[in-house]
Parts: C-alpha cells; structure tokens; sequence
C-alpha cells in the first residue's frame, strides 16, 4: 500500500512552514541567497484556509490512481510505495490535475526550458513524499505543531485493527451488559 | 481571485454523451459564420463539415474528443512553420500558415488534431499548383473568437461537455479536501 501525508486541522496554524521545507528540501538551500525574483516557488503541497479550518492539503497517493489512469503519455508511475510524475516525460496535458479529486496535482514552470514558441514550458508538480531525503517527508519534519504526519500501511492497518476490536469490545459490552474494562471472558 | 496561467480546456463525459454530434456540428458552424456563410439551417452549407472535435466511438460507448491545450504542448514543439502558437494561454493554429504536414497530427497523445480540407468564403481553397484542396490542422481552440464561449458546451442536449479551468477547480478540490481532513482529525 502506498504512503500519504496527513494533516491536522486542528493542529495546523496555517504558518505555511510546510511549503517551504518542501521547496528547500526539493530545490536546496541556495534559495535563500538568491534574489527572489529569479525563483519560481513550487511547493508540492496547498495550504488550505477557509472561515473554518487552516491545513496543508497533498497528493494521498491513492492505490488505484486516477491521474495515473488519466495520463495519456504514461508520464505518472507508481514505485516504492508512491506515485511519482516522470516531468521529463509530461506534456502539461493537464488531464491529471482535472482527474484529481483533491486537487493535489497543479501545473508549474520548468526553470530554464522552453517550448519551441518560446513561452514557458509547464509540468505537473505533486507531492513525491520527499522520495531520497533522508529523514522522509520534509512538511512533517518542520511543521512546529506536529499538524503533519506519514501515515503507512503498518499504521493504517493497525489503526483499523484497532478500531474493529473497539467495536467489538463495545458491542460485546453492550450485549452481555460487562464492564468495559472486563471483556475478556463471558462468565 | 488568482492570475490565471493556464490553458482552459473542454473535456467530455462518456457517461452521459448519447454520440449525437451536436458538439461537432455547433462547432462546424461557428467557426465558417464569417468564412463561409454558414448560418443556422442546412441550406446555407457549401462547404463540407469540418469540426474541430471528433466524436470518438468505443466498446463502453462514445464521447466528443478534443484539444487539451497541453502546457508543454508536443503539437507547438514539433510544428517547423510555427503555425501553432500560444494565444492567451490556449493552443491555437494560424488556418493560413499550416502546410499540411501531419507532424502536429503524429505529436498529439489524444488525436485531437485532424488534417481536413480547407474552405474559405464559401468555396475549397486548393492548393497552389494542384487541383487538390489544401487541407489544415483541425483542433479546438477554445472558440476563442466567439463571444459566448465554445460552442460543443452550450450546444450538448446531454450537458456531456464541460469547461475546465483547471486552476479554480483545483482550488475547489483542494477545500473539500481540507474540509475532509477535518472529519477524520481524530482518525
């Protein structure tokens, strides 16, 4: 099963900290010296504010991917428990960020290449969950509220594995009329 | 609102689309009103009807294929008469300058350029020293010439056809995500 990064609304205080640990972890430091103006600045992931909440939205690297399925030139893959965009191979088509239902795909500029007109060439940009960074996914590594987290198969699985025995204590409980705390037996 | 940079495109619904060419032939006609007098009944069609979306037949039914106004666009990067070219963000053939060579054709990953016979004014325009018809790279272009937007949208009984702007719908995606997040905080 793939892995996802997962916010927390709760915890989240929209400080767009997450964003630029992603740009600096994808694209190195030298941002920080250079004029700001001759940057382009391509987080992979979209802080999310309304009236309600704050919190970063990213890829959930589905297991059946509708952008993978909707890409015409094979350009989107899945390896090593993710789903990874070949930009070299991407045509800017733009049939995955329409695919997407969470709008975790959009479309940025290629700093230094060109289309033959001369415009911009542009690709689509996603979360790859910091793939060959030590230390894994950035955004969760610099959130200062801890609103980030990697979830994997082991967790998810274990999570639910751990909700279906609550259920079923619950509902052993409620049946047998026991203590919550005693329902191992049914003497 | 946020500064628009790229390209908007209509995609088709294979689910509601019933093949009945309305698109194609609303296409038709608004792009030869001012060529080729072509008006609103049969009678006033001298020209043969070339559309600039195709009405695509398969095993799980059909649906109207078009331009995706792709932002690396290989139809753009391979054209060597630079007849194909970017206007306001959409991927445009200049009808005049293209020549016919089917590069363009081979490049797009959709099929959604076609070479079909060139008309003006009412009449075939043939090709300089041959009888031929010259013929020309038919693809959408977002009816940008006409005012109420394209013309397969607003002509589809079946509401089959849609106009993506990819960027807004991204943003509407990404706060229902968010709001999603807020239900699942606590797992």
């Amino acid at each position: 099963m793939n892995y996802f990064v997962k916010g927390n609304p709760d915890l989240c205080i929209g400080c767009r900290t997450c964003m630029i640990g992603c740009v600096v972890v994808h694209e190195g430091k030298h941002i920080f010296e250079i004029d700001p103006d001759s940057y382009t600045f391509h987080p992979k992931l979209h802080m999310v504010k309304t009236a309600r909440l704050s919190v970063p939205v990213q890829c959930k690297h589905c297991e059946n991917p509708a952008c993978m399925a909707a890409c015409g030139v094979n350009a989107i893959y899945q390896e090593d428990h993710r789903v990874l965009i070949h930009t070299e191979t991407c045509i800017g088509c733009k049939a995955c960020m329409d695919a997407c239902p969470f709008g975790a795909i959009d479309m940025v500029t290629v700093a230094g290449v060109r289309q033959k007109d001369g415009s911009e060439k542009k690709v689509a940009n996603k979360c790859d969950l910091c793939q060959g960074v030590a230390g894994g996914p950035a955004c969760v590594r610099v959130c200062p509220t801890q609103a980030l987290t990697l979830v994997t198969e082991e967790e998810l699985e274990d999570l639910a594995k751990r909700k279906r025995m609550e259920s079923a204590r619950s509902t052993f409980c409620e049946v047998y009329h026991c203590d919550e705390f005693s329902y191992g037996g049914r003497e | 609102m946020m500064k628009k940079e790229l390209g908007s495109f209509v995609i088709g619904d294979g689910r509601r689309c019933t093949g009945c060419k309305a698109c194609e032939l609303a296409c038709f006609m608004v792009h030869n009103q001012k060529s080729n007098h072509v008006g609103m009944t049969v009678g006033t069609v001298g020209v043969p009807v070339v559309p600039r979306l195709y009405l695509t037949r398969f095993e799980q039914g059909c649906m109207p294929i078009q331009c995706k106004h792709c932002e690396d666009a290989p139809c753009l990067n391979v054209c060597s008469k630079g007849a194909i070219s970017r206007i306001e963000h959409q991927v445009v053939v200049d009808e005049q300058l293209c020549i016919g060579c089917k590069d363009c054709m081979q490049a797009c990953p959709f099929g959604a350029i076609t070479l079909l016979p060139y008309a003006k004014d009412g009449c075939l325009v043939p090709q300089s020293g041959s009888s031929e018809t010259k013929v020309f790279a038919a693809k959408c272009d977002l009816c940008k010439d006409i005012p109420q937007g394209p013309a397969c949208v607003n002509a589809c009984p079946h509401q089959a056809l849609r106009l993506v702007d990819p960027e807004a719908e991204r943003e509407e995606k990404n706060i229902k995500a968010a709001n999603a997040l807020f239900y699942m905080k606590n797992w």
